[in-house]
């Protein structure tokens, strides 16, 4: 028996370009005990659907048209009050960002209790006792009750914010995005209480997210969105396994898989429909690669496809033989093109055939990557191109006169303790960790956008630290760096071509021809095509997968030799991130670039590096080849971060981790090793001796006692449940 | 394949005339250009600082009298008082030995309100606008420094700023006034040693959050020079606002001179539209309901200071392409 049952709603946005139809046409039923997860790109209409259904659109929203049935009442009929009554009683929500929902003003049980006496009639001592059982069922400790909020992590914040959700035993539990901004340790937690809770209090649960692999681990069943309809909506197990839209292929096939690594991703190339307007025919028929003519002409409707299995796709009689085809990601391959608007140099007719160009062949099998970065560091046979030795890079913080005044003693953060490694040309490195780790400042001072303040950083034999002036800026033109957020990466006031030829101009190329050319050709080269098209766009013309290609272009454009890229594409939607990493692969292969990969996400990193380094408070606790790190890794900290990925597989399940959440701040140099707060192999010997560099016969180096002398000392942890707090 | 080729080869002609002349210049023109293409009540600021402008330097030929010297009757006697001609009983001028062709009649010493409003449209721009270029100047150098370095160059100029925030404005200009000959260049200078404070505050703020943006880093990644990160990066960014402040500044600048004139302080050989108020009021214009001398030089003031904020309206919107609709 279903307990939400949605038919046919309809949400309009009005703006002051038109009606935007956010959610067209959506029929979706929910049962009792069912843990539904609902996954597309950003923009298709997720968040609009949930705002619909506990009705708080923003004021340009409005439900023109459907019926929400939550327990056999019609949401939609009923007054305000009574909706007032709904919702967190029966339909509790975890709005998108929500730790920082909580008031930082209030303690964080106050907050609770709060709304357990207004909303939930308790009194104040049952409250009280209510608080206490809610903290403990999200795996809080309950002095916590009486914390503030900046007192909590993220990842504590999260779970309070779940504790909240829960308080007055809602029917149906909606959350949106609950682990997108965590780290994947964090993340792998929440995680689990949610699924600890799935089982205990047998919830029903929808989840919104566009992370497939979260929706495996929690999740029974699966509806897809694309473009405000409902493409495909299946159990999980099967939905995995054989997917019945193309759309969802594409998702699935995006996705980076520790568990099945792959040679190449598949990027769904372009964006969804413009909603003001949408296509009569198929509304995905634009980025479709099995589309056939009829797809622009006829609507396909939800039709069942199996036992218990929707789909909206005309071809979905074929799939099965679609699905073999869809492995190959050359089919999903197509030029990125300026779409949405148009160009402004007044283009022909013959240009705007030019913008929907046929498929051009990006070379997908680009599987030699030279041979030079397999050898392992054994090999000190070639010169490196980079190598760290004792590197260090230390902050002070609370200094000063306001410091002085406040009380506050000057601190040093400790954010590179030590590092040392070498990079040859061609090579790829990845550098993981929790946030906090410092592989974001390691990666600023291999650019020199920040001075070690210890140890020696050489490149091709010079030392950083002393380059100035012709040496310095020749460096500036062998290394580059790609950056996050790729909608801050350049400058708004400067078309794109003015952003690209800026490093030619500084390095003295004085022809015009020559420099328009080189833009030219390095725009072709990370695949925005027709090039022209694009020189005179601003950036804020453009969307987020675009944008990070032209970041790169601007990275490639001085030909470098090493390229250092800072989340590359942790900001962008998971159908084009595919096609950005596949890009400066093969980019950096083919022009045998030596790249260092800065992420937390090792399933990423996988994919892209010969070698990971894992970084853990300033420090490599353990850096090898990319396989044997994944497939086996030897630290304790690898150990849990590699678990914590979660798998876009549900017959898969991850282990339970043994390790706590949070990494603590880097203010003290450890006499031992930094891991042995939070480790749960922690030995005596942890606490007192630093942790011995241990060489295995792959080339991989641990920092770790476990491999070590001693590592017969005695176990510190007993195997107590972890509670964090 | 074959198409493609076609498209490019047709294309890369049209555009490297493109884009051979878009030069920083030509940006700046047409950006300048774009302000008053889009917003209408911008063009109206223009057109209000254009007329003002033309009136200014044509005072001379527009001007039917000399501002300052009173006009005398057949007799040899002032002509006091006087009502436009539009407004007067027809013959009285007559009865008095003289023809009124006053268009806004005169003082009560006789000089010629229309040709005061014509010449003093020429001190309220030379103050409104050596005023604002300085604040605006002033302001974003110190704006810039003081952001993009930090440090010590930071709380030396900022602490600058906080004595400038001490000084009281009006009072700061009497004094001044006491010091030099009574002139308006003292109000240009006060602006100039006062209102620096405001511009260089908002703009240093901007500057530290623009220069810790990634095309900073990526412009220094590339190998930029520090002052091309300021002035080919920085700069051009925090250059709305300093147009804002400088078109504000414009605005107070006439209203600070019209103050100061209408407490007296200002010369009484320069005529402005302020000291074509304080005369008003002393000689009681109000009580004799001689509303012809009074509101013109009021409406004046009112027309430049809001030409001003039109047009620094116009800029924050244009100069900041993500602030627009898409």
């Amino acid at each position: 028996m279903s307990i939400l049952s949605i038919r046919n709603l309809k949400v309009d946005y009005a703006t002051q370009d038109g009606t935007v139809q956010a959610v067209d046409g959506v029929s979706l039923d929910v049962a009792e005990g069912q843990h539904l997860g609902l996954i597309g790109e950003s923009g298709c209409g997720k968040t609009t659907l949930l705002k619909a259904i506990v009705q708080v659109l923003p004021r340009n929203g409005r439900i023109v048209g459907g019926e929400i049935i939550f327990k056999g009442a019609d949401l939609l009929k009923m007054s305000r009050a009574e909706m007032r009554q709904l919702r967190w009683r029966e339909i509790a929500t975890i709005p998108q960002a929500s730790m920082d929902s909580l008031n930082p003003v209030q303690r964080v049980g106050k907050q609770l209790t709060k709304l357990l006496r207004v909303r939930g009639g308790y009194d104040k001592r049952s409250a009280k006792r209510r608080a206490v059982d809610l903290f403990d069922l999200v795996g809080l400790d309950s002095e916590r009750l009486s914390h503030y909020p900046h007192e909590f992590s993220g990842g504590m914040k999260q779970r309070a914010v779940i504790a909240m959700a829960l308080a007055l035993e809602p029917s149906l539990l909606i959350a949106d995005e609950p682990v997108t901004a965590l780290d994947v340790i964090v993340q792998h937690q929440i995680l689990e209480v949610l699924r600890r809770l799935e089982e205990e209090l047998n919830l029903t649960v929808m989840l919104i997210t566009h992370d497939i692999s979260v929706v495996a681990q929690v999740c029974d069943s699966v509806a897809v969105m694309y473009a405000g309809r409902i493409v495909e909506q299946a159990a999980a197990e099967p939905f995995f396994a054989s997917p019945a839209h193309p759309y969802s292929l594409g998702l699935q096939q995006a996705f980076p898989n520790l568990a099945r690594p792959r040679d190449e991703l598949v990027s769904i190339e372009g964006y969804p429909p413009d909603l003001r307007e949408p296509p009569t025919g198929c509304r995905f028929a634009e980025r479709c690669p099995f589309v056939q003519d009829a797809c622009h002409s006829d609507d396909p409707q939800l039709q069942q496809v199996g036992v218990g299995r929707y789909a909206a796709c005309l071809r979905s009689g074929e799939m099965d033989a679609l699905r073999q085809q869809a492995e190959d990601p050359a089919l999903w391959q197509r030029v990125e093109v300026a779409q949405n608007s148009p160009p402004t140099l007044n283009p022909s007719p013959k240009m705007r055939e030019g913008l929907f160009l046929p498929p051009v062949e990006e070379p997908a099998s680009h599987a030699p990557l030279a041979s030079s970065c397999r050898k392992e560091l054994g090999d000190e046979g070639e010169k490196p191109l980079l190598e760290l030795r004792d590197v260090s890079k230390r902050f002070k913080v609370g200094g000063g006169l306001a410091g002085l005044l406040r009380g506050d003693k000057e601190q040093t953060v400790y954010a590179v303790n030590n590092i040392s490694f070498r990079l040859r040309r061609g090579e790829s490195l990845g550098l993981a960790g929790e946030s906090g780790c410092g592989k974001s400042t390691t990666g600023k001072l291999l650019v020199k956008l920040l001075d070690a303040s210890d140890g020696e950083i050489d490149f091709d034999g010079q030392d950083l630290m002393t380059m100035d002036g012709e040496n310095l800026l020749g460096f500036r033109r062998r290394a580059q760096l790609m950056f996050q957020n790729p909608f801050e990466a350049l400058n708004p006031r400067f078309t794109l071509y003015r952003s690209l030829t800026e490093p030619l101009i500084i390095h003295g190329w004085t022809d015009d021809d020559e420099r328009l050319e080189r833009v030219v050709e390095t725009l072709d080269r990370v695949n925005l095509r027709p090039a022209e098209v694009f020189l005179d766009k601003y950036p804020h013309q453009l969307s987020g997968g675009q944008l990070q290609r032209v970041v790169l272009a601007r990275a490639l454009v001085l030909q470098p030799d090493f390229l250092v890229a800072d989340e590359p594409v942790s900001m962008l939607d998971v159908s084009v991130r595919a096609g950005i990493l596949n890009t400066t692969r093969r980019l950096a292969s083919e022009l045998g670039l030596a790249t260092v990969y800065i992420s937390h996400d090792l399933s990423l990193l996988q994919y892209t590096c010969d070698r990971i380094a894992i970084m853990y408070l300033g420090e490599i606790v353990e850096i090898g080849p990319s396989q044997q790190i994944i497939s086996n890794p030897q630290h304790p900290y690898t150990q849990a971060l590699i678990a914590a990925v979660p798998v876009p597989d549900p017959t898969i399940e991850n282990p339970p981790l043994r390790i706590r959440e949070g990494v603590p701040r880097p203010t003290e140099q450890f006499i031992g090793c930094p891991f042995s707060q939070r480790c749960p192999e922690a030995m005596q010997a942890c606490l007192d001796i630093r942790p011995p560099q241990v060489r295995d016969e792959d080339g991989r180096i641990t920092l770790c006692h476990l491999y070590g002398e001693h590592s017969a000392s005695p176990k510190l942890t007993s195997d107590t449940p972890i509670q964090v707090g | 394949m074959q198409q493609e080729a076609m498209v490019r080869g047709e294309l890369r002609g049209k555009e490297k005339v493109q884009f051979r002349q878009g030069s920083a210049l030509r940006q700046l023109w047409e950006a300048n250009l774009e302000v008053f293409q889009r917003d209408k009540l911008a063009l109206l600021g223009l057109f209000i600082f254009v007329f003002f402008t033309l009136v200014a330097v044509f005072a001379p030929v527009i001007a039917p009298n000399d501002p300052l010297t009173p006009q005398k009757n057949a007799n040899g006697d002032w002509i006091k008082d006087a009502e436009p001609f539009w407004m007067a009983e027809p013959g009285e001028d007559e009865a008095e030995g003289y023809v009124n062709n006053f268009l806004l009649g005169t003082t009560n010493i006789g000089r010629d309100i229309f040709s005061q409003l014509v010449y003093g449209s020429r001190a309220a721009l030379l103050v409104g606008f050596s005023a604002a270029i300085a604040v605006a100047v002033i302001g974003t150098v110190v704006g810039l420094l003081a952001g993009y370095y930090g440090g010590r160059i930071d709380t030396l100029l900022m602490r600058a700023a906080d004595v400038a925030f001490g000084i009281p404005f009006i009072p700061f200009i009497i004094v001044i006034s006491a010091f030099f000959d009574p002139s308006i260049w003292n109000v240009v200078l006060a602006m100039a040693a006062l209102l620096w404070r405001d511009s260089s505050r908002v703009i240093r703020s901007q500057v530290l959050v623009i220069k810790e943006q990634s095309f900073v880093s990526a412009a220094k990644v590339s190998g930029a020079s520090e002052l091309r990160i300021i002035f080919v990066y920085i700069a051009p960014s925090i250059l709305p606002l300093s147009f804002l402040y400088g078109t504000l500044a414009i605005a107070w600048a006439i209203l600070t001179e019209a103050s100061v004139s209408f407490l007296g302080f200002s010369d009484p050989e320069t005529i402005s539209w302020g000291y074509m108020l304080q005369d008003a009021f002393n000689s009681l214009a109000l009580s004799r309901e001689a509303y012809y001398w009074i509101v013109p030089p009021g409406l004046c003031i009112m027309l430049t200071v809001m030409a001003g904020f039109f047009i620094g309206r116009g800029y924050e919107e244009v100069l900041f392409p993500r602030l627009r609709r898409m």
